[in-house]
């Protein structure tokens, strides 16, 4: 109940019924609260000594009287004055605890004294006899204990308390015997009346009418409602099942912490932000300094429990791991030292053009090369001395020049814009030179006729330059001989076809077979073999490229390579298949040229990347032995610069020696020597 | 017709038939799946990663042979009849039958695991090589509390300890230790047994933390497992070395909790008792115990002991890094501080031919021992000081211990913050950074080896003998370094001589350049010809081997960037110290 009263003011959410209630309850509780305890303390009472109860209850009903009659007659008082004292006197005493005395004795001690005092002493001591404990101090044990002492037990002192003898006369009649203290009190007249009344089942004192009229003492006039009679219901007196609930939620919010009574502390919002940054150097040691500073790893059970699952949880299988080394990968061949000569480093360099080298040609006796610019120049230079030789202003840019593969007919061909001019270069013996003139002479009336077909070239002789200019109708890219020197093919841009054979796509570039009458073109994916003695189809090479730009036949005439716009270079062996026997990609940009050394086993590749690749490759006479591929060596030196055209757009091989001319955009002609 | 359609009478192929999925095997091996798992996890069945998961990616899948082996093992019918025998237990119980009950209790059917040991590991040198875990877990569980809930009983932890002590004492005896490593997680050890190179870690003895998400019953099953076979490898390793398995050990320093002390004795003893053995054989087996623990008993003077274990190990024949591992702490005498954890130094030193001994009762000597030459602590001051000796960090004895000399003690004095502690388990030379204590360790390994005479065993002079050694080894290595200089220096002479004689045979045409040229041009092609041999390489290959190279030339890459970061962060706190 007291809990429920401390949990009170906790409660905020009541009615004001609610409250109502609560309080008459409270004041009910309290009543029987006080009740029980005066039931509790009487209990008590009653227990240390019944007998002196019973006189002590008596005693003051007797008192109540007395006051009574005092206000109803004096003659009443007067009469009942001498019972006092001797009565009273003993109460009086047992506070002194002197000696236990008769009654008697006491009556006749007194007797001398003031009647009113003691009187008095008697009204007195009354209120103190509640108090008085008895003499004996023995307490509440069974007094069988002391039937066979002498004394009876103990006073406040703890000296004993003799027994006494007991007289029984008939004149102690009217007298109880009290057991504890051992003595005999005598009863009053008024004591035995009330007994009397007791017995007789009516109540001790006369003038109590237990069976007086019900006044209604409560005023019910003008009162809206009548309060209510109705018994309190069990609910008021049993703890409320919800308000349980809420304090138990309660009770857990602040245990967790969610309420939380004091106001948040507030934190400065300025603070040493960046901590002590003098010691970060420090911090660069070893976590730990010593062994007593190793902390414990919390993880250690949980890391072991997962190495027990992966051990019988994870499904295994037997994965290929590769256990490669960058040896094992590099494809085994033959060193690239055990196959020279091949070029190695630049020795010469030819300079004098003004605008990018687009094309270099190789006298076939190999001590000279021309060159054409996109300056619109032509010019000749000594291999040996890099020295030049001669220079022919062409008027614009030069897309190709080619010397005639015969030695002793040193004529070479030109491409500018729409016409090719065949220009005598007089580096020949005199006989020679005559004879070259002879030809260029008598050309001019003959080879219409031959053509038959003006529409297409049309013949003129150049006097300025000192040789022939054939007009095309489109751009002339470029030019080949014939091996004989007596023919050349000469490859415009669109619409120009003028060969006998059906084409699909735009010729790229063209050759002749090295021995046979065979000729080549290749399209922007494929390249066609042709039989010119027959005019017909032999073969169609599938190149897979994206766009060729280029294309090398091999002396031997079996084996051709063709570059393509995308930096990859394919082998085709014609006897093998039609589809490249070798693929290799290495260079980032477009190759811009490719060449067959005439003799040496070496090709080359060059493009806009700047650098020209040379590898050896080796073709065997015996058919069954594939072609040996080995690149050999990167050449580089050409500056790549960023305009439209860039890097090496040429190479050559010398005809003899295993060297090789690069031409680049940056106007310069290099050569590459072993 | 359903996609895996299979026509009556035509038997299921491929991968329908090759595996399972686990409910599936739990329903043919009409086992609940408890009792499945403790199987797998005996047997050392694993899922598997089928090419084609015919019943979807989210179910595990078994080899159907791998379950037919478990339908036919013994340890079904086994658990099979403890269930049904469970069963009585229970319903005599609750007919209030508690005789029957006791007495169906005492009859309950047992299984223990040898065979499985034997099935999985045919010789013992398998078993050796699969013991790395199996010892993981019994030190962890070693340095487990007990918990009543989770049902890690007091047994299993006691089982542990003891099975962790005689591998330890059995390591320790035939100084077989290879590597230690001192790290967050714990202690990493790497013993080579028979050629098995065995690593594992042992907790520190701090208190492990406990998380709710491990499941015990996994762990206990594989520890009863583990338990077995580590107990039939020591017996195994005893039996090798000649004393009986079970040790016997000194019930004083048991339980003084001095057990691997206790077991090392033990060991040492019984080489010596086998003749005695022979003749004890007919005396009953209590009087034969007695007379062993006696016998233990009475040499209390460990110098002694050690002395005759000296003397047999001279007999045995030990491969040459044993006998280096040996000899490393050889007359070194130890002492272990209060607060030095005893049981990792005691198994370390005395790997190492040390002699060691603690404070606290059972001790093989006292601290005020003049002899002791080293005394291990771990605190930050040390009051007391006796000056016949010297006091050192625990981290000294595993540094010393993992690079086989006695390294210099000044800078592991106490108080003092120790150099960084270099974990043996990798390898500077294919990660490419050697850290400079590294360097500092092999010039004193290196003076130490060319010194003949056995390394000095007393305090300062020993000291000031490695730091001579020390100088010895610097000057030496000034002195190489130059040679090889001067080497270097005539092989290029004579390179380029060689070259120049090439050209002029070869007569190339000097049109284009003078003799300096030529030098200048040669160089470049000296350099080209470095520069472009992995270009070269990269050409012949296909796709995918060259895809292959690229990435091993990008891992190579990154690995230099990284030992590149290193070496400019050490640059920066060099600087920054300057």
């Amino acid at each position: 109940m007291k809990l429920k009263v401390t949990k009170k003011p906790t409660m905020a959410t009541t009615k004001k019924n609610d409250k109502k209630k609560k309080e008459k309850q409270k004041i009910a509780k309290e009543k029987r609260t006080s009740d029980k305890k005066e039931e509790r303390r009487n209990k008590k009472l009653l227990k240390s000594n019944k007998k002196e109860k019973v006189r002590d209850r008596l005693k003051k009903i007797d008192l109540r009287d007395e006051e009574d009659e005092n206000a109803q007659s004096s003659d009443y008082k007067e009469a009942s004055e001498p019972d006092s004292p001797g009565r009273g006197i003993p109460k009086g005493d047992a506070p002194s605890n002197s000696t236990i005395e008769a009654p008697n004795y006491n009556d006749a001690h007194t007797s001398g004294n003031d009647d009113d005092e003691s009187y008095f002493s008697v009204e007195e001591s009354d209120s103190s006899e509640d108090e008085v404990a008895p003499r004996n101090t023995i307490g509440d044990v069974p007094l069988e204990f002391y039937k066979d002492e002498e004394h009876i037990g103990y006073d406040v002192k703890g000296r004993k308390i003799k027994k006494k003898g007991r007289t029984d006369n008939i004149a102690n009649f009217l007298k109880i015997n009290d057991e504890l203290n051992d003595e005999e009190v005598e009863l009053s007249r008024k004591e035995i009346k009330i007994i009397r009344r007791i017995a007789e089942g009516k109540t001790p004192h006369a003038d109590v009418d237990p069976y007086a009229p019900y006044v209604d003492w409560f005023d019910w006039d003008g009162k809206g409602h009548p309060l209510s009679n109705a018994p309190e219901p069990k609910r008021r007196f049993i703890p409320s099942k919800s308000e349980a609930k809420k304090i138990s939620k309660y009770v857990r919010a602040i245990r967790e912490g969610r309420i939380k009574f004091d106001k948040p502390k507030e934190e400065p919002k300025v603070y040493l932000l960046w901590g002590d940054d003098s010691s970060s150097s420090e911090k660069t040691r070893g976590l730990y300094t010593s062994l007593r500073g190793v902390p414990a790893y919390e993880n250690y059970l949980k890391e072991c429990f997962n190495r027990l699952l992966d051990l019988y949880l994870c499904p295994r299988a037997r994965k290929k791991r590769l256990n490669v080394t960058l040896e094992s990968l590099k494809p085994k061949r033959v060193d690239p030292k055990d196959l020279k000569p091949y070029p190695t480093t630049c020795y010469v360099e030819y300079k004098g053009h003004n605008g990018a080298v687009v094309s270099i040609s190789t006298e076939s006796t190999g001590q000279w090369i021309a060159s054409g610019s996109i300056d619109g120049t032509v010019r000749i230079w000594e291999v040996a001395t890099g020295r030049c030789v001669r220079v022919w202003e062409v008027g614009s840019a030069v897309r190709h020049v080619a010397w005639n593969p015969l030695p002793n007919q040193p004529i070479l061909a030109v491409s500018v814009d729409q016409d090719v001019l065949i220009l005598d270069t007089g580096l020949g013996s005199e006989e020679e030179q005559r004879k070259i003139s002879d030809l260029l002479q008598f050309e001019k009336p003959a080879i219409p006729d031959e053509s038959g077909d003006a529409d297409i070239v049309s013949w003129h002789s150049d006097d300025k330059l000192g040789g022939l200019r054939l007009k095309h109708f489109k751009t002339v890219s470029s030019i080949e001989w014939h091996r004989r020197g007596d023919y050349f093919s000469t490859l415009s841009k669109k619409g120009s076809q003028r060969i006998p054979f059906k084409l699909h796509g735009l010729p790229i570039s063209t050759t002749f077979h090295p021995s046979r009458s065979i000729f080549f073109i290749a399209t922007k994916k494929n390249v066609r073999v042709y039989d010119l003695l027959k005019e017909k189809l032999i073969k169609k090479l599938d190149t897979k490229l994206r766009e060729v730009s280029s294309m090398a036949v091999h002396p031997g005439g079996d084996n051709v390579i063709v570059g393509s716009r995308e930096g990859k270079l394919c082998w085709f062996d014609m006897d093998l298949s039609s589809t490249p026997y070798k693929t290799l990609k290495y260079h980032t940009k477009d190759i811009t040229n490719v060449a067959f050394h005439r003799s040496y086993p070496l090709f080359a590749s060059c493009s806009e990347d700047g650098k020209a690749y040379v590898f050896h490759g080796m073709v065997y006479s015996d058919l069954n032995q594939d072609p040996l591929i080995v690149p050999v060596r990167i050449l580089q030196g050409h500056c790549i610069s960023n305009r439209n055209v860039a890097g090496v757009l040429d190479c050559k091989f010398h005809p003899r020696q295993p060297w090789l001319f690069t031409a680049g955009a940056d106007s310069v002609i290099k050569l590459f020597c072993h | 017709m359903p996609k895996h359609y299979r026509p009556p009478g035509k038997k299921k192929e491929g991968n329908a038939a090759k595996y399972v999925t686990r409910s599936q095997a739990v329903k043919g091996l009409q086992v609940t799946l408890p009792l499945f798992r403790k199987l797998c996890i005996w047997k050392g069945i694993f899922p598997r990663d089928p090419k084609k998961k015919l019943k979807g990616n989210h179910q595990t899948y078994y080899h159907t042979k791998d379950m037919s082996f478990l339908h036919h093992d013994p340890l079904v019918d086994i658990h099979r009849d403890i269930r049904a025998h469970d069963k009585k237990i229970k319903k005599a119980l609750s007919k209030d039958n508690k005789p029957r009950a006791e007495r169906l209790k005492d009859q309950k059917p047992t299984y223990n695991l040898d065979r499985l040991i034997i099935e999985r590991y045919p010789r013992f040198i398998d078993a050796l090589g699969d013991l790395d875990d199996c010892l993981t877990m019994v030190h962890l569980f070693a340095a487990l509390p007990t918990l009543q809930n989770e049902k890690v009983q007091v047994k299993h932890i006691h089982t542990c300890r003891r099975l962790s002590h005689e591998w330890q004492a059995y390591i320790a005896r035939t100084h077989k230790l290879r590597k230690t490593f001192i790290s967050v997680k714990g202690i990493y050890y790497q013993v080579e047994v028979d050629g098995q190179k065995i690593t594992w870690i042992a907790p520190h003895s701090i208190q492990q933390v406990l998380t709710d998400d491990v499941d015990f019953n996994v762990m206990l099953t594989f520890l009863e497992y583990y338990e077995t076979l580590l107990a039939f490898v020591n017996f195994q390793l005893y039996h090798n070395i000649n004393v009986k398995y079970p040790p016997i050990l000194d019930p004083r320093l048991e339980a003084l909790a001095a057990e691997l002390y206790a077991l090392s004795r033990y060991i040492d003893s019984r080489p010596m008792e086998q003749d005695n053995d022979k003749l004890l054989n007919q005396v009953d087996e209590p009087n034969l115990m007695l007379s062993q623990l006696q016998h233990q008993l009475a040499p209390s003077e460990p110098g002694a002991l050690m002395h005759l274990v000296e003397e047999t190990e001279l007999v045995d024949d030990a491969d040459g890094e044993t006998k280096e591992c040996r000899s490393v702490f050889k007359n070194l005498r130890f002492f272990l501080s209060r607060e030095v954890p005893r049981e990792p130094l005691l198994f370390v030193i005395s790997a190492f031919g040390g002699m060691v001994s603690w404070e606290g009762d059972g001790a093989p000597f006292e601290e005020s021992d003049p002899s002791i030459t080293h005394q291990i602590v771990d605190r930050p001051t040390q009051g007391h000081m006796f000056l016949s000796r010297e006091y050192v960090q625990p981290q000294w004895v595993f540094d010393s211990v993992n690079a086989r000399i006695i390294l210099p003690t000044e800078d592991y004095l106490v108080g003092r913050v120790p150099p960084p502690h270099l974990s043996p388990f990798v390898d500077n030379e294919a990660e490419g950074y050697t850290p400079d204590y590294a360097q500092k360790i092999k010039q004193l390994q290196a003076a130490a080896k060319k010194d003949v005479l056995p390394i000095p065993a007393i305090g300062n002079e020993d000291q000031d003998d490695t730091q001579n050694l020390l100088l010895d080894g610097v000057a030496d290595r000034v002195e190489a370094n130059k040679a090889a200089e001067k080497k270097k220096e005539m092989l290029k002479h004579e390179k380029q001589f060689h070259n120049e004689l090439k050209m002029e045979l070869q007569g190339v045409s000097h049109a284009a350049g003078t003799l300096q040229n030529m030098e200048a041009v040669k160089d470049q092609a000296d350099k080209d010809e470095i520069s472009e041999e992995p270009d070269l390489s990269e050409i012949g290959m296909s796709r995918r081997k060259r895809g292959l190279y690229q990435s091993i030339l990008i891992n190579k890459q990154r690995k230099k960037a990284k030992l590149d970061k290193l070496e400019s962060r050490k640059r920066r706190i060099e600087e920054s110290q300057k």
